[in-house]
């Protein structure tokens, strides 16, 4: 799966605006009794539809519990060049690249409804100071972060701040030996990564994660990695193989085992955002026609009027029965089902 | 041992009319309430209460429908009340309504209940919310077998589902907080549909022209809160349900 999409805007068309309307006209019209007051019945009941669909409150309100994560995928680039991944193959360009301040403004208004605010890319890292800003806000408005990166560009001081903030930093590590991993990293930093892993470990305790990705090439080295974690006292996660536009590695499992193991997609908590500002309900977005555009892009409009459009709540219905493969990925799954 | 609470905010002649009605009509139950808590939300006009088993709780700050409520279970709860019921204050009850609402608590595992809801009005307008089901509640689809939601004003829990699923305070008026509500516990338990509790809500439309206003607003208002609920409630918000009316309140084959 590619995570490009085109940029052109799209909203429902004229046709579905239709299949809505009769949609909710038809059953409600059998409801009157009385053939002279079908007309006006149709009439105020039109009207209700319009004030659903178009009006536009004067004051968003956004309140809900707090059951929805927030995913910035701060960047495309990445200082490793992992087979498995095709996001480093296509940086953003530094004019696409969205100013830290309209993700802050996006935290701010969605923190009452958010559990947790996850950063992943790429390598977040690479925007180190941002990355700080992020949890230093996150950390003010009370919302648990979670930061997904490759350990490359760890250092003592960001770890302690970052400890100090009580955030959980989640490292992704495919095998723990040196051949293997450097051919999986796609660069030879085996001795550069470990120890800063180990620093991570030190400084952070609990506050670390481990999470690999169990494809047929990498079968062999989960058990290893897994047991390495144990000894550590390092709580790991697996995450199914999802192919991001590499077509490198292969799926140890097959796509129907995937979407056939009971387990529910829980996509629909998620408001993922873009490196360039656009904002999607699940990075695997494409896979649905209604949800390929982005929903909006939060360096151009408010966050909570871009979900609470038609548009986004229709997706978000769509996403309850999609089943896609998609759904064993760590961000669409239930957190009561990682790092177990 | 049931209590009723109203939550209210008199802001004009017609609200402390309309609560003076609907506390007359609470007297009238065939089986007595046990206690009535009227939860006043700092409001602008002063009432005294003049009916039995009432408690009058002023609060100092307006907080809302939610908060007010919340004061009223708070104080039910700690004197032990089984059933918690719940209405506003432009509700009339009908005589049956106590009675049929904790019966179906009493006999049944559902954890909450809802009552048929009716437009004490006759305009146009009254007639259109009653085939709309506009504040009846909804089917839970495809079964019909339980409710997806119930609006507060005719809705009542068992103590234990009240203790662990108060309203959610950060809303701020009439509007949402009893869907959030509703989705919140539907998570752990089951909302029932009592067809015989019956009672009946005044839009105060005095006709259809006039009232127009009012209908265009009751609508922007739903739409606004809405939207406050979509993101909260990713799982259980588009399960599929069906507005109840006259013509489908009898689907059920609930048994209480």
């Amino acid at each position: 799966m590619s995570l490009i999409y085109r940029l052109k805007s799209k909203q429902p068309g004229f046709t579905h605006l239709i299949s809505d309307y009769l949609g909710e006209m038809r059953p409600f019209a059998k409801r009157v009794r009385e053939p002279h007051l079908v007309i006006p019945m149709v009439m105020l009941k039109s009207i209700e539809w319009a004030i659903y669909r178009w009006h536009k409150t004067p004051i968003r309100r956004f309140y809900g519990v707090k059951s929805n994560e927030l995913i910035y995928m701060i960047t495309n680039a990445c200082n490793d060049r992992c087979p498995k991944c095709g996001i480093w193959e296509r940086p953003e360009p530094k004019s696409q690249h969205l100013m830290i301040s309209h993700f802050i403004n996006c935290l701010k208004r969605l923190h009452h409804n958010l559990y947790q605010v996850t950063l992943t890319g790429g390598e977040p890292l690479l925007f180190k100071a941002d990355v700080m800003l992020i949890a230093e806000e996150a950390k003010k408005l009370n919302v648990p972060m979670v930061i997904v990166s490759n350990a490359r560009l760890l250092d003592e001081e960001f770890l302690r701040r970052y400890k100090a903030l009580g955030h959980i930093l989640v490292i992704s590590v495919d095998s723990v030996e040196r051949e293997k991993w450097n051919e999986f990293r796609g660069r030879q930093n085996f001795d550069i990564v470990m120890p800063r892993i180990m620093l991570a470990k030190q400084i952070l305790g609990h506050q670390l994660r481990i999470q690999s990705v169990l494809s047929k090439e990498s079968a062999q080295e989960i058990p290893k990695v897994i047991a390495w974690c144990k000894l550590q006292g390092i709580q790991h996660n697996t995450q199914l193989y999802q192919d991001f536009g590499a077509y490198n590695w292969h799926n140890a499992v097959t796509e129907k085992e995937m979407v056939d193991d009971g387990t529910p997609c829980a996509a629909r908590k998620n408001i993922c955002i873009y490196p360039n500002g656009d904002v999607v309900k699940c990075f695997d977005h494409r896979r649905i026609p209604l949800a390929k555009e982005p929903l909006g892009n939060i360096a151009k409009q408010d966050i909570i009027e871009i979900l609470c459009t038609k548009r986004s709540t229709e997706v978000s219905k769509i996403m309850k029965t999609c089943n896609f493969p998609c759904k064993n990925m760590s961000c669409n799954k239930p957190q009561t089902l990682l790092f177990n | 041992m049931s209590a009723l609470i109203i939550p209210a905010y008199l802001h004009t002649q017609w609200d402390i009319d309309c609560l003076d009605r609907l506390l007359a009509s609470a007297q009238r139950q065939t089986k007595p309430l046990d206690m009535i808590y009227v939860v006043d939300d700092a409001s602008p006009l002063k009432y005294e209460i003049r009916h039995y088993h009432v408690e009058h709780v002023v609060l100092d700050k307006n907080g809302g429908p939610a908060r007010a409520r919340n004061i009223g279970i708070e104080r039910a709860l700690k004197l032990n009340f089984q059933n918690l019921l719940f209405t506003d204050h432009d509700c009339i009850l009908d005589e049956h309504w106590h009675e049929q609402m904790t019966s179906f608590l009493d006999r049944s595992e559902f954890a909450a209940v809802g009552g048929m809801t009716q437009s004490w009005g006759n305009t146009l307008l009254d007639y259109y919310h009653d085939i709309n089901g506009t504040l009846a509640g909804k089917w839970l689809l495809p079964e019909r077998k339980e409710l997806w939601y119930m609006p507060s004003l005719n809705f009542g829990m068992k103590s234990f589902a009240a203790e662990q699923f108060p309203f959610d305070e950060r809303f701020p008026t009439a509007a949402g907080e009893d869907v959030d509500l509703c989705l919140r516990l539907r998570s752990k338990y089951k909302i029932g549909f009592c067809p015989a509790a019956k009672l009946w809500h005044d839009y105060g439309y005095r006709n259809s022209i006039s009232g127009f206003k009012k209908f265009i607003n009751l609508f922007k208002k739903y739409k606004s809160s809405s939207a406050t609920v979509y993101e909260g409630h990713t799982v259980l918000m588009w399960d599929s349900s069906e507005s109840i009316f006259k013509g489908n309140m009898y689907e059920s084959d609930i048994q209480a």
